[in-house]
């Protein structure tokens, strides 16, 4: 059996860890909702400001995700911790910023480099030293069994530990949902459909009507 | 035993395989200078399929490419509730910018009434080789019985500007590997594969899928590692995994884009696995850098080259040009390769590796 063993949202005006909120969008600060996180942490790595939202939303939860659980990363070889994300839309979002920009001037390298939805595990490998497994997968809509059956084909393959994220932003629509599998857990958090579907949609208190079929 | 085989390329040299490996065995390039492609009209070398039809390129590839595998596998396979698609590509249809994956899936599974939704696997330049491990991976947990395993991207203004103002492409066809190399060549195509726990489903004699892996260079987003770390750690994995010894491959295939860090990071890792002195090629001097569609592409090539009993000659490559010696195939080679490795890397420090073997 596998076990989620940490996990965290980030909505367009929320950020929560294990389900507890930690932060809540101003709406009058001057800073972007993604920096005004980063402050409030106080997180110090300044490759974030370069960042597309991708992989400044990867940044976030997964450094929440290990500050709530801070043995993780010492307990797993350089390559056990495999990644597996997925989304919707891939990386359409700076996608399109990137042809706003060659539309309207030049073609910028520094968007470029971030219109493929993949890069946002690259930066969270660069940060942590993380050689491992990375699958990027693009799905409609959240899916509790592609995160079990992948997961499962890669700790039964040498992965010790699965970093896993829904990681979807579109426009304003931030729908980000990134959790940590590992082999041994509490009973309670148990890698199964119903646990993950359940904590995945946890976080959306504004969105349990038109997702009321997602509760069990 | 994992088996592979019904592979196909569709690229600028052909629409069938046939065609594809009759211009490789002549070591025709389907690169060409196209007028007033890049950004401010300049005219670029790409491998760019000619198309009258005009729209919707992506869909009608990957359309194009199961009608013509599907004479290759038995019927039921394509409809069975065992069988997964799995769909590689880095841009999806940029006819499609904000949702550039799902219309084309849709149309796909409606189109041929699909039981499973295919899945899209979209890791940039080892999207490929991440699908066909996928495939292997789903079969071997006997989630799956069968995957169809296609590769597929287009050429669009958006993939040629970005890599123009990264300064990546090069200003002739490109010369994997050589010392005169200096960008890549972007090209388009759909590439398949079929991957199956059964070689019973197979028109022609399948081959053998060898379980492959992936690593990150955890260095760079868009530079290859100095060290070939990612590469190197994939292989050592991939070998391990099979119990295979550097001197049981016969070949490999590399990933080779012809910029200059890339290759220079590849003979790099390969010197540090000791397989210098294996004969290997990159494909890319005959279908230009097929981004999601290359390692598909390359891993149907690397059958093509088991069947028919030859090594195709490294297109464009003349003289060494990394600082450790590859033993890079400078003329089309009779032989008879057996077990074949094949690599990719790409930005997000994404490296991958799967092999292949005759039965």
């Amino acid at each position: 059996m596998n076990f989620i063993t940490a996990y965290g949202h980030l909505q367009e005006n929320s950020c929560a860890v294990n389900g507890e909120t930690i932060c809540r969008r101003d709406k009058n600060s001057g800073d972007p909702w993604f920096r005004q996180i980063y402050k409030e942490q106080e997180f110090v790595y300044p490759k974030f400001h370069k960042m597309d939202v991708l992989s400044q939303a990867g940044f976030l939860t997964s450094e929440l995700i290990k500050r709530a659980n801070p043995q993780f990363a010492g307990k797993y070889k350089d390559d056990e911790i495999a990644m597996l994300f997925a989304n919707r839309s891939g990386s359409a979002e700076t996608d399109q910023k990137f042809v706003h920009a060659y539309q309207n001037g030049t073609p910028s390298p520094s968007l470029f480099v971030y219109t493929l939805p993949n890069i946002v595990m690259g930066e969270i490998a660069i940060l942590n030293k993380w050689y491992g497994e990375s699958l990027f997968a693009v799905l409609p809509a959240f899916d509790a069994e592609f995160y079990i059956n992948h997961c499962n084909l890669l700790l039964s393959a040498g992965s010790e530990a699965v970093l896993c994220s829904w990681h979807e932003i579109a426009g304003n629509q931030i729908d980000v949902f990134t959790f940590l599998i590992e082999k041994e857990g509490e009973s309670r958090f148990e890698l199964t459909t119903n646990t993950l579907s359940k904590i995945a949609f946890e976080g959306n208190f504004h969105k349990t009507e038109i997702n009321a079929n997602y509760y069990y | 035993m994992t088996y592979i085989g019904a592979e196909l390329i569709i690229s600028p040299l052909g629409k069938t395989t046939e065609e594809n490996c009759t211009a490789m065995i002549a070591n025709r390039s389907g690169i060409s200078l196209i007028a007033d492609a890049g950004f401010d009209h300049k005219s670029l070398f790409l491998s760019k399929i000619n198309d009258p039809d005009g729209q919707g390129k992506f869909t009608r590839l990957i359309i194009q490419a199961i009608e013509t595998i599907k004479n290759e596998i038995d019927d039921a396979v394509l409809l069975s509730a065992r069988t997964i698609f799995i769909i590689s590509s880095t841009k999806g249809d940029p006819e499609q910018i904000k949702d550039p994956f799902n219309a084309a899936v849709s149309a796909v599974q409606q189109k041929f009434s699909l039981a499973n939704r295919p899945i899209v696997i979209s890791n940039a330049c080892i999207s490929g080789i991440v699908a066909i491990n996928t495939a292997h991976h789903l079969i071997r947990a006997r989630l799956y019985d069968h995957a169809v395993v296609i590769g597929c991207d287009v050429l669009s203004d958006f993939v040629v500007y970005g890599f123009q103002s990264l300064f990546a492409m090069g200003d002739a066809p490109c010369r994997p590997f050589d010392a005169a190399r200096n960008g890549i060549s972007i090209g388009e195509g759909c590439g398949a594969v079929v991957v199956s726990a059964s070689e019973h489903i197979f028109r022609n004699p399948s081959l053998q899928l060898l379980a492959g892996t992936t690593a990150n260079d955890a260095n760079h987003i868009s530079g290859p590692s100095r060290t070939g770390e990612g590469l190197f750690r994939s292989v050592k994995k991939t070998m391990e995994k099979n119990g295979i010894t550097a001197d049981e491959l016969d070949f490999i295939s590399a990933h080779g884009t012809a910029t200059v860090f890339n290759d220079e990071m590849e003979s790099i890792a390969f010197d540090r696995l000791g397989m210098s002195n294996i004969p290997l090629n990159s494909l890319k001097g005959y279908f230009g850098h097929t981004l999601g569609a290359a390692g598909i592409i390359e891993t149907a090539a690397s059958m093509q080259m088991i069947r028919n009993g030859i090594l195709f000659k490294s297109l464009g490559f003349q003289e060494q040009g990394t600082s450790k010696a590859l033993n890079i195939v400078s003329g089309n080679t009779v032989a008879n390769p057996e077990t074949i490795l094949k690599t990719a890397s790409g930005f997000g420090g994404g490296n991958a590796s799967l092999i292949i073997r005759s039965i």
